[in-house]
């Protein structure tokens, strides 16, 4: 039984039960206790049906009979066919109050089927407990902020309200600036660059402050560190998917690939400054048709200066500056000079602002003049540069023709000298000729020989090229595969490596205290056993039939012997006396004897009867019955109290 | 102008034009408060306009060390040496901030974002709602001055402004 309270005990206290450490058994159940126990299981098995009552005994008598009542009432609603009512629970005895706690705990709800649903149980337990959570920080009164206790102040205050900003850091190993020194690097020691020139690491090690210096304010410290990592990482990333994708099918080292992309990208751009700037000129009628980028540029930067914000000090800028603030110079000067020349401060003022005027006027149209005449000059320039341009190409043309007119003059005179000796030379001409074009012929014919050779070469290592070509591809596109594989691999490692935790944490969330095993082996025990006394009790069955058997043949044979002796006593008996007497006796005895097996049959129904009262003594005494009548006396009188005192409120009413 | 920066002693000196390039370059600039003991207010300004905007220009110019010190022929030559040697030092970060002012030109620009995650558990009509939202907020820098936009989006509403910023991303890819 012990066993059986231990289980009871402890799926009791799963439900919520407070059980006390030293309630061993059911035995030790006071009434508050079982009353607690039932509700709470009532509420687990039907939340409907345990909600109407209360965990805890009233104190008064009369609304304990009705929870009782109640309680009662509840156990036979779920099906308790068992023997129940108030009683059961007031005043209680240990096999009534086991059997009623053996069928709640079994109609409790099965853990298994707990398991089953337990990924939605769980959340909808986390949002219960985030939603019960905000309902009593809701129902707490806001208090004014001097005024708050400690356990207060962290969930009535606002949170962190300052957002995360990111500022640049400064890193010696920052991977941003010496990327493009990457580039130029040569390819053996790429890494090394990351050591940069003396002063560069001087101002590294002397000024640039830690990093967590280096933002404005502290909090903005992590937020800029993941952003720097993050922008880092994914800068990274991109060029990997780059050069896995288009990189390496391009046959290039990563440095030629870089230039090459770069250079594209400049002239991209530039087109795209051009095409967007043509038709501006046109409509302006500017006469900037000479479509230089550095002119286009020049234009930018002649427009921006005036509204931009960057107002960035370009090349462009600079000098137009440098034009516009020197004419004013230049027109100061010269108003200076006509200032002195004047008669001073004979004149009146208007006279003087006048003649100013005027003066201002002459040189402004002086300056119109001089910047006509400036411009009529360019154009000049500009004509006359062209016009020099195609001089120079008119002499480079003549000077060519002047070599070759004398290389042909030369010729010429080399025959007109040849000509005396008319005969002889053409003799020798002949020969030469002839010689020549043996020779001619020598050289072809070696030149055959060499050729044929170095074409198979040619082709030889032309089937090689495309031969290895072949390979190269079929290598990349393996190289490519493995990527993939690569990456799947990971992600599948990643998988695994996340279902392996999620399984662990469950295994550790499982529940350590019940030791089912050592349940299900005490079970497996408690059958062995009962089969065990099985094959006793059929045993001991079959022993008891073998007896009845023998007991039964005997009965014949003593039943068949008194028969045959009565018989042949019997009828010696009428002859003789003493034989007479003997009959006598052997019926006496046989008399006797059958009252004595009636006797020790009747002795053995007694002992068992005495023994089935001695149990029914046993199980009364279990019941506690005098404690509890005295219990019930004491109860009876309290109600006949209660009674009489509402009698008299009615009364006094 | 830069004879001012003579009132320095030579110790102080590469420490302020270090943190003058960190202002150029985006950090924090240095304060007048640490200086106003050296300077007036008025001088503070000016120093610190021409310093920067000589860093400025002598690295977008790619102006030869020559040069730069004939800029500098107004202030002794110590302090010429020590404006050098920052310069050499942080060419490349200078010239990197100047790339990057030059990629921001457009009338406005994202200069940094922030998001939060919010779970709606209820509404005043609806008891379980059980919604996430996304809060995001944008500094947006608009003809020079900050402007914070502030959003909140459900999940399809970020579905689709991540789906645009793909393809924005996208079109970006292919102009490379």
């Amino acid at each position: 039984m012990e066993e059986v309270d231990k289980i009871l005990i402890h799926s009791l206290r799963q439900t919520g039960t407070d059980v006390g450490k030293d309630v061993q058994s059911v035995k030790h159940f006071t009434s508050e206790l079982i009353v607690e126990a039932v509700v709470r299981c009532l509420r687990v098995i039907d939340s409907a049906l345990g909600s109407g009552l209360s965990p805890s005994l009233p104190p008064g008598m009369s609304a304990r009979f009705r929870v009782g009542m109640s309680l009662a009432q509840a156990c036979q609603d779920l099906g308790y066919k068992g023997e129940i009512g108030y009683q059961t629970f007031l005043y209680s005895n240990e096999p009534e109050i086991r059997s009623l706690l053996m069928f709640l705990v079994e109609k409790l709800p099965k853990e298994s089927a707990d398991s089953m649903d337990q990924p939605a149980g769980k959340l909808a337990l986390l949002r219960k407990s985030i939603a019960a959570q905000i309902k009593a920080q809701l129902s707490v009164p806001w208090l004014p902020p001097t005024c708050r206790l400690p356990h207060l102040s962290k969930t009535q205050n606002p949170g962190p309200s300052h957002s995360f900003h990111t500022q640049k850091l400064s890193l010696p190993y920052c991977l941003k600036v010496p990327g493009k020194k990457l580039l130029k690097g040569n390819p053996q020691n790429t890494w090394f660059v990351l050591v940069s020139n003396d002063q560069e690491m001087d101002y590294q090690k002397d000024f640039l402050p830690p990093v967590t210096a280096q933002p404005s304010q502290h909090a903005s410290v992590p937020a800029s560190l993941l952003e720097q990592h993050a922008g880092e990482l994914s800068a990274a990333q991109e060029w990997e998917n780059e050069w896995n994708s288009q990189g390496l099918l391009s046959r290039l080292t990563p440095e030629e690939y870089r230039s090459r992309k770069r250079a594209r990208l400049q002239k991209r751009i530039e087109e795209q400054l051009r095409t967007a700037t043509q038709p501006r000129p046109d409509t302006l009628g500017a006469p900037r048709s000479g479509s230089d980028l550095t002119e286009l540029l020049q234009a930018f930067g002649g427009s921006t200066v005036a509204g931009d914000i960057l107002t960035k000090g370009t090349r462009f800028t600079h000098t137009e500056k440098f034009t516009f603030t020197q004419e004013p110079e230049k027109a100061a000067q010269q108003m200076a000079v006509a200032a002195i020349s004047l008669p001073s401060s004979h004149q009146s003022e208007e006279d003087l602002q006048a003649q100013q005027q005027e003066e201002l006027a002459l040189l402004q149209r002086q300056l119109q003049q001089l910047s006509l005449s400036i411009e009529e000059v360019a154009g000049d320039m500009r004509q006359l540069t062209v016009s020099i341009h195609q001089v120079s190409d008119e002499l480079k043309q003549k000077e060519l023709s002047n070599v070759e007119k004398e290389d042909s003059v030369r010729v010429k005179k080399q025959t007109i000298d040849l000509l005396p000796d008319a005969e002889n030379n053409l003799a020798k001409l002949q020969a030469l000729v002839e010689g020549s074009a043996k020779r001619v012929v020598n050289l072809a014919a070696q030149w055959e020989n060499h050729r044929a050779p170095l074409i198979d070469e040619h082709r030889r290592l032309k089937t090689l090229c495309s031969n290895r070509e072949i390979e190269s591809s079929r290598k990349l596109s393996e190289i490519k595969e493995l990527h993939i594989k690569i990456r799947q691999s990971a992600e599948e490692a990643k998988k695994k490596e996340g279902l392996y935790k999620q399984l662990i944490t469950e295994f550790e969330n499982l529940p350590k205290d019940v030791s089912r095993s050592a349940y299900t082996a005490r079970i497996l025990e408690i059958v062995g056993n009962i089969r065990k006394q099985k094959e006793e009790i059929t045993k001991i069955l079959s022993d008891t039939k073998e007896l009845q058997k023998e007991i039964n043949s005997l009965t014949g044979k003593l039943d068949r012997t008194f028969a045959v002796t009565d018989e042949l006593v019997f009828k010696d008996a009428k002859k003789d006396e003493s034989v007479r007497k003997s009959y006598k006796y052997l019926a006496a005895l046989h008399e006797n004897c059958t009252q004595l097996i009636q006797t020790i049959e009747d002795t053995g129904t007694i002992m068992r009867e005495i023994r089935d009262l001695e149990e029914q003594i046993e199980t009364e005494n279990g019941k506690k019955t005098a404690s509890n009548l005295e219990k019930i006396l004491e109860d009876y009188k309290a109600i006949r109290q209660e009674n009489s005192v509402l009698v008299a409120k009615i009364r006094e009413a | 102008m830069n004879h001012i920066l003579a009132k320095l002693s030579p110790g102080e000196c590469p420490k302020l034009l270090h943190r003058v390039v960190d202002g150029v370059c985006g950090r924090e600039p240095p304060r007048f408060a640490d200086y106003s003991d050296t300077w007036s207010l008025v001088e503070w300004m000016e120093l610190l306009d021409s310093i920067s905007s000589l860093f400025r220009v002598a690295v977008g110019k790619n102006m030869p060390d020559k040069e730069v010190l004939a800029v500098l022929a107004d202030v002794g030559s110590g302090c010429g040496e020590t404006v050098l040697t920052v310069l050499r030092a942080r060419r490349e970060e200078i010239r990197q901030a100047l790339v990057e002012r030059t990629n921001n030109v457009s009338s406005s620009t994202l200069q940094d974002f922030d998001w939060q995650i919010k779970l709606a558990l209820s509404s005043d009509k609806i008891s379980c709602l059980q919604t996430p939202l996304i809060n995001l907020s944008l500094d947006v820098k608009e003809n020079g001055a900050l402007k914070a936009v502030s959003f909140e989006m459900n999940r399809e509403e970020l579905q689709t402004l991540i789906g645009s910023l793909e393809a924005a991303n996208k079109v970006v890819l292919q102009l490379k």
